[in-house]
């Protein structure tokens, strides 16, 4: 990825690929709630892309230099398998809050290995994006996961 | 007519230019003195509305007052004092009885006005010249007509608790429980913020009169549970005991439990009277915990047959397999268990819904069903390692505990998480003689646990690290003890205004060795039993319900309560959810009795 567009088209088809994932899993869910979890991820997601979208045709900026709390629920966490359709909130937290953080880091590393630039601040502005969303799914864990801790 | 009378008129006209022997009024006020009982004063913001002032009045000068800014506080009754200056002597007892010191007296004293009923003001709420004035009368420090202090409850020193599971609290003797009654102000505060709004102030009161067996038929009338309640329950009625505000809250949970001390449970059928007129209708709960039992006497009251079906072995839920003997002596818990029992509750135990019998068959043998079986899976923490053999669930540990098993802690324990299953299971492991040591990832302020319960935990020598976040499982240097590897935690507050949260510092780590690891980070619900259309028409959430008036769910039949129901998560709370619920099946039942 050479310019600012290929790299806002790249993130934009990887917040469908999101958003699709969440909807073939809310499919596999066997109870409506998850269902309904799942799908409120997808929709997520969705607004995700929307927002790069918008940045893509010049209505709006990715968010500049500005540092996101990083609870870091997800990096020691066990993974999930996404097969299993007896998956529970907690299982659904941790996948978003993974996948959120694999987004984040490959963002940021690319923005690492460029010199000052446009591309530079793009790819920091995506891995900001990734970040706010890695602590929604964070805050929720946080919230309604680890009450007695 | 003599001539003096004749000249009268004309000396007295003499005195019109003469000096007047009449002294006028002082053109500058004098105010009243500093310390004067003038016109009353309130600091609405901090009254709580008790209605001490109210009852203490001897002229019935004061009426308690709707007052609509605070209306729906938690600890405030919504009421505000109005005082009557047609019938008020300016004594002060009202201002030395009030237990938020919010209302005082101004030095002033003229207020004049042909409207009558000006004089009958709310103070504080209303405007008046005076609520500002900085003199006046006020109690004096150290003066009060209520008692601010506790009467002490004699516990178990905490080198000797930690020996056994012998009781720890005393309990008060008859003098003490006396002298404590005497503390309440009997205003009611308590009755609205209990969540099964027991008669306190009437209960308390007959303690003062000696008149224990009234006690216990009061506290039936809304709670089957006093003798566990009177040991274990969160107490929120404490919370807003207006006697706490300056001084100790009164201690309605001892004082509860002192009355179910004195009286047998073989007096219990004499005195609770409690009569049963069959109405041929039948209701099934699933669980006998504390809302399923709660539940199963009402019921039982109303005339319905009830059968409950529980997978353990014995009633009690986690009242039994949750609460510690040191905390909650099973023959306490087996004296409410039994009476509830005793009216003729059929009880199926290790008998699990889902497989022994099925959910639907429940719904079409019975005219009604009452679900209440708690959040009794542990959460897991979900980190490498955690299937090792030496980590613990909390809840286990304590069921083994109940069931006469050795858990098998070893000496040197870990226990993760700050809630009272932690503190519970960091305290029977110190019993078994371990050293303990509790993790929890946030401030020592932050534990969900009740604050007695840490306090005691750490007076019996459990070391708490807060800030501790663990990361990582690992197998120790031989197979019966495991590493733990956890991290320090920076408290960062929450951008969006919540609570502070703990963020891991991965340039401080930490590895240690334990015989066992206990996981206690809190419980979800088990609902395998109940089919998924059901779980999917009530619309469960985060694994619990969200039931409606009366308990009620999406199914007409089916009510829900307990922890898996509310958000308390607590016995008391459980009781009246499962009182609650058998007023709606009585309800849906019976609605003859229900129309006007």
């Amino acid at each position: 990825m050479n310019t600012v567009d290929e790299i806002l088209n790249y993130a934009i088809d990887q917040e469908q690929i999101a958003a699709d994932f969440y909807l073939a899993t809310a499919e596999k869910a066997e109870s409506a709630e998850m269902k309904r979890m799942l799908l409120e991820f997808a929709d997520e997601e969705l607004r995700h892309k929307q927002i790069l979208l918008n940045v893509q045709n010049g209505e709006r900026n990715l968010t500049p230099e500005q540092e996101v709390l990083d609870l870091k629920i997800s990096d020691y966490l066990v993974e999930v398998d996404t097969t299993d359709s007896s998956i529970t909130y907690q299982d659904a937290l941790i996948i978003a809050m993974k996948r959120e953080k694999a987004a984040f880091d490959l963002y940021d590393s690319m923005a690492k290995k460029l010199p000052a630039g446009n591309l530079k601040e793009v790819l920091e502005g995506l891995a900001i994006e990734e970040s706010k969303h890695k602590l929604f799914f964070e805050t929720q864990y946080d919230d309604y996961v680890m009450t007695h801790n | 007519m003599s001539l003096k009378d004749l000249l009268s008129p004309f000396t007295v006209w003499q005195r019109a230019f003469g000096k007047p022997y009449t002294t006028l009024k002082p053109i500058e006020e004098r105010p009243g003195a500093k310390g004067y009982r003038g016109f009353h004063i309130n600091v609405a913001e901090n009254c709580v509305g008790c209605g001490s002032c109210h009852s203490i009045c001897q002229n019935d000068a004061i009426d308690m007052v709707p007052a609509e800014e605070y209306e729906g506080i938690k600890g405030d009754s919504g009421l505000r004092p109005r005082f009557d200056y047609g019938r008020c002597c300016w004594c002060g007892l009202c201002v030395d009885i009030c237990t938020a010191s919010s209302l005082r007296m101004s030095n002033e004293f003229i207020w004049t006005t042909t409207d009558p009923d000006t004089y009958s003001f709310t103070a504080g709420v209303e405007e008046t010249p005076w609520q500002d004035k900085e003199h006046g009368y006020r109690t004096a420090e150290g003066y009060n007509l209520y008692a601010p202090k506790r009467i002490d409850m004699e516990m178990m020193d905490f080198d000797e608790s930690v020996k056994s599971f012998t009781e720890v609290v005393r309990g008060y003797t008859e003098e003490q429980a006396k002298a404590e009654a005497d503390r309440c102000v009997e205003c009611g505060l308590c009755v609205a913020t209990c969540p099964a709004h027991m008669d306190v102030p009437d209960y308390i009161k007959s303690v003062r009169d000696g008149d224990y067996e009234k006690g216990l038929e009061l506290m039936y009338r809304t709670n089957p549970f006093p003798a566990s309640c009177g040991r274990i329950c969160t107490r929120e009625c404490e919370t807003v005991c207006p006697v706490g505000i300056e001084g100790d809250a009164v201690a309605i949970r001892w004082l509860k439990r002192f009355i179910v001390d004195q009286i047998k449970p073989e007096e219990y059928a004499r005195i609770l009277k409690d009569t049963i007129e069959e109405n041929g209708k039948h209701v099934a709960i699933i669980g006998a915990g504390p809302g399923g039992l709660s539940a199963a006497y009402y019921l039982r009251k109303y005339g319905y047959a009830v059968t409950i079906y529980e997978a353990e072995q014995r009633a009690g839920g986690m009242l039994r397999y949750g609460v510690p003997n040191y905390r909650l002596p099973e023959d306490q818990l087996d004296k409410d268990v039994d009476y509830i029992l005793s009216l003729g509750v059929n009880v199926k135990f290790k008998t699990k819904v889902g497989q022994d019998v099925s959910f639907e068959q429940l719904i079409e043998d019975h005219d009604a069903l009452f679900i209440s079986t708690g959040l009794p899976v542990p959460s897991s923490m979900r980190i490498h390692g955690e299937e090792h053999a030496r980590v613990l669930p909390g809840l286990k540990i304590l069921s083994d505990v109940t069931n006469g098993t050795d858990p098998g802690i070893g000496k040197k324990v870990a226990v993760i998480g700050g809630g009272n299953v932690a503190m519970d299971a960091a305290r029977v492991s110190r019993r078994m003689g371990a050293e303990v040591t509790i993790l929890y990832r946030r401030r020592i302020e932050d534990m969900p646990a009740d604050d007695e319960e840490i306090h005691e935990s750490q007076a019996e020598a459990c070391t708490i690290i807060e800030q501790a976040i663990p990361v990582e499982i690992m197998d120790a240097d031989n197979d019966q003890q495991v590493c733990i590897k956890w991290g320090e935690a920076e408290m960062v507050q929450d951008p969006k205004g919540g609570r502070p949260r703990p963020v891991l510092q991965e340039d401080r780590m930490h590895v240690e060795t334990y015989d066992s690891i206990i996981s206690a980070i809190g419980q979800g619900s088990d609902l395998e039993y109940l089919p998924q259309s059901v779980q999917d028409e009530c619309h469960i959430k985060w694994g619990k319900f969200n039931p409606g008036d009366y308990q009620t769910t999406e199914l007409k039949k089916v009510f829900v309560g307990g922890d898996f129901a509310n958000n308390t998560a607590d016995a008391i709370s459980a009781i009246e959810d499962g009182h609650h619920a058998a007023r709606g099946i009585n309800r849906l039942l019976n609605p003859e009795a229900y129309k006007d």
